[in-house]
């Protein structure tokens, strides 16, 4: 813990802790512990956040396979209790690792340097990390990578960005999926991507359909792969 | 979202500091949490309750500070609270990163923090009784 400075007062002990004990910031730690040892293995990593059927997999699935000729490339899949994703992206021919969390809601740095122990970080360029299918706690919880993208689908509704502001600032770029359904949802992207914007002036932005791969190269532009 | 998870460690924090004094009760236990977190107070003193049934913190109380978010500006150097964005097409007014003085995007600097700010341990067991054995 931090210094504390004790006052004693009888058989009564305060610690008054100064600066304070802050339990995220251990996790923030580790997060720059593993983008150190990430770059100093030349190795960019990727946090992909969005909520369950935003249609992450499909999106990494896509930047697998319009990247692997360009990258050495290895995938960390947060997954509750299945490999069924783990399994669609190792078709592509790339290192895939599942962590199965159990029943934690988000991945940390903590299991992400564990995870990382288990590759060999020579024989890779780029991590690509799936986070948990949640919208809230992994923004809590940085894990150390050079950008996040937070993808939202068309099919959440209007209303995605405004509900999760928190989590908007925490992210680098944008992904507004199942472009083709929004005609159809009644969702002006352009609308979701103002809000974005408005929350995170820096925030870039990719509108895509992840099962055709349109607005793949938007998003990796936007990750600057 | 993840209150239990967070006061898990943050019984085990106390714990292990009232084991190092030696003390034999915790009596209070003071946090900070940042308004840019996802950690709600009243969930938080809820798990606190649960979890620190059979240990020495055991009816301790917690006191809660919330802390505002602060954001800072690389470009023009502001520092102030996060400002919020009232946009009426929004339908409720949402924070926002972006610089009030140059509309730039700054950087939180505060108000993502759950921090133990201090805690009070007792030596001894807190003890009405008269039978002198305990205590």
């Amino acid at each position: 813990m931090a210094d504390s400075k004790e006052i004693v007062k009888g058989e009564e002990v305060t610690l008054e802790i100064a600066p304070g004990m802050d339990i995220l910031e251990v996790n923030r730690q580790l997060a720059q512990k593993n983008l150190q040892h990430l770059r100093e293995h030349n190795v960019k990593a990727i946090d992909i956040m969005g909520s369950i059927g935003a249609g992450k997999t499909s999106l990494i699935e896509q930047l697998v396979q319009a990247l692997k000729q360009k990258y050495r490339i290895a995938v960390f899949k947060g997954d509750l209790t299945t490999t069924i994703d783990a399994e669609r992206i190792g078709r592509h021919g790339v290192k895939v690792l599942t962590i199965n969390t159990g029943m934690e809601c988000h991945l940390d740095a903590n299991v992400v340097s564990k995870a990382v122990e288990r590759i060999s970080l020579q024989d890779i360029d780029l991590l690509i990390i799936e986070n948990v299918g949640n919208l809230i706690c992994p923004a809590e919880f940085p894990l150390g990578t050079e950008k996040r993208v937070v993808v939202v689908s068309v099919t959440e509704g209007p209303y995605m960005v405004l509900k999760h502001p928190f989590t908007f600032m925490t992210a680098d770029v944008m992904v507004i999926n199942k472009k083709d359904l929004a005609e159809i949802m009644k969702i002006d992207t352009e609308q979701l991507a103002k809000q974005a914007k408005d929350i995170k002036p820096n925030m870039k932005v990719a509108v895509t359909n992840a099962l055709t791969g349109e607005g793949i190269q938007e998003l990796i532009k936007a990750l600057e792969l | 979202m993840h209150e239990l998870a967070m006061t898990t460690q943050l019984v085990e924090s106390v714990l292990e500091e009232a084991k190092k004094h030696d003390a034999k009760k915790v009596a209070e236990v003071h946090l900070t949490i940042g308004k840019l977190t996802f950690l709600g107070a009243e969930q938080m003193r809820f798990s606190y309750k649960i979890l620190t049934e059979d240990t020495i913190m055991k009816d301790s109380k917690l006191v809660i500070k919330e802390q505002d978010g602060v954001i800072e500006c690389p470009s023009c150097g502001y520092k102030g609270k996060v400002p919020i964005e009232d946009d009426p097409a929004y339908h409720v007014p949402i924070p926002t990163l972006r610089c009030p003085n140059c509309g730039e995007a700054a950087k939180i600097v505060e108000g993502k923090e759950c921090t133990i700010t201090s805690i009070r341990l007792l030596k001894q067991q807190e003890c009405n009784n008269d039978c002198k054995r305990c205590c």
